[in-house]
């Protein structure tokens, strides 16, 4: 029951400083005002607008993310020593482009409409899920492997019955990773060159002095950002069960 | 399970795919088959860079983007390490009900809250360190939490009954046992920093490489742009080498000792 006791206070502290005159209301609208300015947002459905668009660039981006790393991470890991010597360098490189940096490029290759964004989200997720199935796969116990094709079973089922499963916990944080990191570029992303989206909604109300419109949309960012991350801690945990002996807290390395 | 390696990993080979790589850029750039318009060659790309560090562009802009990450950075270090020590060891009671808060504090998106932060800190080098701030703070203090949370307790209990004083007990028993975590968690952050750092730049500021990289699109420069970027993946990846150095010894350390 403590447990949810912080938050609540935190707010309470917020609306409290504020309300006082302790923090300059101007700059820090109390936290009820911001509420209702999200509520007026989501009623008048500006708030959707902005929020679906945002939800379909990040969702639509770490999908295709993980489609390209997913396998391009397991067969580094698990299956080509070789190939893994010669790309490990290069992907370690790549990983450190900052997608930023070649922004203005990618759209005058691409256009202005949404693959540029989608190609970011895509580009920056697509990292933590390649080495997250790489080390992974890396990390399967051989003997295992083996075992599966002493009692004959097949490629396809030793990936399906021995590697992924092994490597199940950190194929997951590895998109766990990559699904956080893609909210925060995007935001970015949207804050650079775009007339929808939360980014855009925050970056557009700070340009016009609308603070609590601001506020709200940073509120909206962060609920988003909870929302889909404890929705992806439920799925990893129904997919992916824990060994035996540890608890959820000894996992997060 | 860590990948082995790093970016002075042992193998020839895998430096041979980056040179046979450099290679076949130069070449497509040398035929046109990749227009001058788009693409910069190697070869320019390292006229650029000479030419950056001769007239001092390079350490000025440089280094001015590596002290923002710095102190951000510093700044993260020396509020999340004490206080994910305090929550996760002394304070257990005060950490389980301030870990929603927390979690909830760390969704808030650094980029969003850049706005606030030029609100209240101005224009100048606060908002940008502030942010940075931010970024690395939250790896920092949910490892520093998590890695003193691991210390085995008898060896506390053990040293409280040799008499050992508290800030002894920290230093000799603590540090060390949650040592790997810290280290995983200051690695994190150092990524981080650097990385979110450039689109800070970007969003506002005058100087620093970020600047740079906004600076030579808007003005479509190309060699700088990729001279930029060619700069800021080297320092990325050595921060990142630097850090793996370091977490490595100190796990190599650690396993030594608990054997």
């Amino acid at each position: 029951m403590a447990r949810h006791v912080s938050i609540p206070a935190f707010l309470v502290l917020w609306e409290t400083l504020s309300r006082s005159g302790a923090i300059r209301a101007v700059f820090f609208p109390p936290f009820s005002q911001v509420m209702a300015t999200l509520a007026e947002l989501a009623v008048s459905g500006e708030l959707w607008g902005h929020l679906s668009i945002s939800l379909l660039r990040a969702l639509s981006g770490f999908a295709l993310a993980a489609l390209a790393g997913l396998p391009l991470g397991f067969v580094l890991g698990g299956h080509s020593r070789s190939l893994f010597e010669l790309l490990d360098l290069p992907m370690e490189i790549l990983s450190q482009l900052n997608p930023f940096l070649l922004f203005h490029l990618v759209i005058l290759v691409m256009g202005i409409g949404e693959a540029p964004k989608i190609t970011m989200v895509a580009w920056t997720c697509l990292w933590p899920i390649a080495f997250g199935a790489m080390s992974g796969a890396r990390g399967v116990n051989p003997e295992l492997v083996r075992a599966g094709r002493a009692f004959g079973l097949s490629g396809v089922s030793i990936l399906s019955r021995i590697r992924l499963p092994a490597a199940g916990r950190q194929i997951f944080q590895g998109l766990r990773l990559a699904l956080g990191q893609s909210l925060f570029m995007l935001v970015a992303a949207e804050m650079m060159g775009a007339s929808r989206g939360l980014g855009f909604l925050v970056l557009d109300s700070q340009e016009t002095f609308q603070l609590r419109k601001m506020y709200a949309a940073v509120l909206a960012i962060a609920f988003l950002g909870l929302a889909l991350d404890a929705l992806f801690g439920l799925l990893s945990r129904l997919l992916v069960p824990l060994p035996p002996g540890q608890s959820a807290n000894t996992a997060g390395d | 399970m860590k990948r082995i390696g790093g970016f002075f990993g042992d193998s020839f080979y895998r430096f041979g795919s980056i040179v046979l790589f450099v290679l076949a850029w130069q070449t497509l750039c040398s035929t046109g088959l990749a227009p001058g318009t788009f693409v910069a060659s190697p070869a320019v790309i390292a006229e650029t860079l000479a030419k950056w560090a001769v007239n001092g562009f390079l350490a000025r802009h440089g280094l001015i983007s590596l002290s923002r990450a710095l102190y951000g950075f510093l700044l993260a270090v020396a509020v999340g390490v004490p206080l994910g020590f305090l929550l996760g060891g002394w304070f257990k009671a005060a950490g389980r009900i301030l870990d929603p808060l927390l979690k909830f504090l760390g969704q808030f998106n650094p980029f969003a809250l850049f706005s606030v932060f030029m609100l209240i800190f101005g224009l100048g080098e606060t908002s940008k360190v502030a942010m940075i701030f931010w970024v690395s703070l939250w790896p920092i203090l949910h490892n520093a939490s998590l890695g003193v949370r691991t210390v085995d307790p008898l060896f506390v209990k053990l040293a409280r009954s040799l008499g050992l004083s508290r800030p002894r007990i920290l230093w000799r028993i603590v540090v060390p046992s949650s040592a790997p975590y810290l280290f995983s968690g200051l690695r994190q952050a150092s990524g981080t920093a650097f990385f979110m750092l450039i689109p800070a730049e970007m969003l506002g500021a005058a100087r620093g490489l970020g600047w740079l990289i906004i600076n030579a699109q808007i003005n479509y420069q190309i060699p700088q742009l990729y001279a930029g970027t060619a700069i800021i993946v080297a320092i990325g990846l050595a921060i990142d080498a630097l850090f793996r150095f370091l977490e490595g010894q100190v796990v190599r350390w650690r396993e030594k000792a608990a054997v």
